[in-house]
């Protein structure tokens, strides 16, 4: 990995659309999913020969009726919890091989889930804590991550003192702070207004391009998945495994004019017609 | 007609309450005069005043008794409960094995058990200490273990992704996790201390310089001493309420700022 923090931002705003829209093409596997099954203790079968690879700088939202098994594709991806069969890889390694910090990996879950009883900052450093890391290097870096949120204000608020959308922003920040190469982000603005939203999603564009992050984003909303992505991997259930995965060309960056313009409805379009395929085997298979 | 002061939120709270029982207390006394009820049957709020401050010596002596007792069993209840908590947690083979005999101590009553348990210990202040953890050790354990039990999942499933060892896990989220239902469990159990010291003193009857609250109730009963017995009644549910609020005291000062217990709501 290039060291993108010495690049920025100077290099990022000339880096030309098409490096960024197609960074697919040529980039390592990030994270790869090969022929997994999960089946849960109590017999339900949450996926089934489920293949993904997600590539090196690559934005893919993972989409799909509820019991799909999206959740539990991205939580497998983040080596929480076993498969019942098949393989998933970070940088072509076993777990065992490239260990947790060795993946560059974090997650951000669908509820902000910070320590209520820590103050932003507290929050924002704990996987430093965990990671053992010390010293005044960290704190710069809590800075910076608490600067790219722009929350460098609230770092001794508490949690509850903060809006829902300041909540999520902590939260990425954390996810930040160890400079993360692939972030897993399991429905993280699901519960926020459209605004809000709206705005989180301008803003997570903004940083994927300036750290050069590669992003895995479940969602239930079409719309963020075509707006934010650039694969769209639509997933059916029961059990719940991949069906379409759709590539959304459109360049970066994204603003307010790719979401009103016809070629946003266009993506839209198809990728509600493969949901609509998914909900109803989903639904035939019941 | 309307005066500001009874716009006042806690001039209100505490005006009220006052004002209810001031007028309890004169309705009693006027009952008492009026039907010319016997001191030895029923003391008006007057007679009993006379007996605190007359027999102040004797009652705080008791008191201090009856609190000392008390509490040691706090404190002992707390370590104690805390450590079985956190070793119940360790793990659930641990729990299994034990925490029913934690039901059957809280279940069996005291009463019953007292006079064994004052057999068994020579010292009478420590044979009450040992009766009232008894009764006061239970919702510590209880409370203590659900709260180190109730763990934001999703922040548990991080603890795991970094590979986080049981000690950080404990310390760094659920200590703090616990820390609410330690506090609910802690108001409740001071409580049951003072009630565990009153009624072990009971069985006991201990008298001359270990003589607590409950054994001069006992005593002022048999020398129809009624004033004084209401005196000592009255100090111990003093006592109660003051341990009592010093709890929540004490949750409120350290939840304050992230519990939903402890927070202030504006309307």
């Amino acid at each position: 990995m290039t060291n993108v923090k010495a690049t920025r931002p100077e290099v990022v705003v000339p880096m030309s659309t098409e490096q960024q829209t197609r960074p697919a093409v040529g980039g390592r596997p990030v994270v790869s999913v090969r022929d997994v099954d999960k089946v849960y203790g109590n017999g339900t079968v949450a996926l089934k020969g489920v293949n993904l690879t997600v590539k090196e700088g690559e934005f893919v939202s993972l989409l799909g009726p509820s019991g799909c098994g999206k959740s539990t594709l991205l939580r497998l991806m983040a080596g929480l919890g076993d498969v019942s069969a098949g393989k998933v890889s970070w940088w072509e390694q076993d777990y065992n091989v490239v260990g947790h910090k060795g993946r560059k990996l974090a997650f951000v879950f669908q509820n902000a889930t910070l320590m209520p009883w820590a103050r932003v900052r507290k929050n924002v450093r704990l996987p430093l804590d965990l990671n053992r890391e010390k010293g005044p290097e960290t704190e710069q870096r809590i800075d910076q991550a608490l600067d790219m949120v722009g929350l460098n204000k609230f770092g001794d608020a508490y949690p509850r003192e903060l809006s829902g959308g300041m909540q999520m922003r902590v939260s990425i920040a954390r996810a930040m702070v160890t400079e993360p190469n692939l972030l897993l982000m399991d429905e993280p603005f699901g519960a926020l207004d459209e605004m809000t939203r709206n705005k989180l999603n301008d803003d997570l564009l903004r940083l994927w391009k300036a750290n050069g992050w590669t992003v895995v984003f479940v969602t239930h909303s079409v719309y963020e998945a075509v707006y934010l992505s650039n694969r769209v991997v639509v997933m059916a259930a029961r059990p719940g495994r991949v069906i379409e995965d759709v590539p959304i060309e459109a360049p970066y960056p994204r603003g307010q004019e790719f979401r009103v313009s016809t070629e946003f409805a266009g993506y839209c379009r198809r990728v509600s017609e493969a949901l609509e395929v998914a909900s109803r085997q989903g639904e035939e298979a019941k | 007609m309307k005066s500001p002061l009874l716009e006042n939120e806690r001039f209100v709270q505490i005006a009220a309450p006052v004002f209810v029982g001031v007028v309890f207390l004169l309705l009693w006394e006027a009952v008492v005069r009026a039907t010319g009820t016997p001191v030895y049957i029923l003391p008006g709020p007057l007679d009993i005043a006379k007996a605190f401050v007359a027999d102040w010596a004797v009652l705080f002596h008791s008191l201090l008794m009856t609190l000392k007792v008390t509490l040691m069993a706090f404190a002992i209840s707390v370590v104690l409960g805390t450590a079985a908590s956190l070793l119940f947690v360790q793990s659930r083979w641990i729990e299994v094995s034990l925490f029913p005999y934690a039901v059957l101590m809280q279940v069996t009553p005291i009463v019953a058990i007292a006079p064994l348990i004052i057999i068994w210990v020579d010292d009478t202040t420590w044979a009450l200490t040992v009766c009232a953890v008894i009764i006061a050790i239970f919702p510590i354990i209880s409370n203590t273990t659900l709260g180190l039990r109730s763990v934001d999942p999703n922040l548990l499933s991080m603890f795991r992704m970094y590979r986080t060892g049981r000690l950080q896990q404990l310390i760094r989220l659920r200590i703090p996790s616990a820390l609410p239902y330690f506090f609910g469990g802690m108001r409740i159990s001071t409580g049951l201390a003072l009630i565990g010291a009153v009624v072990a003193e009971f069985v006991a009857g201990t008298g001359g310089t270990q003589a607590g609250l409950a054994y001069l109730i006992l005593q002022s009963g048999y020398n129809l001493n009624i004033p004084r017995m209401f005196a000592a009644l009255g100090l111990i549910t003093l006592t109660g309420i003051i341990l009592f609020a010093l709890m929540v005291w004490l949750s409120d000062r350290v939840l304050r700022n992230w519990h939903e217990s402890a927070l202030k709501v504006e309307q």
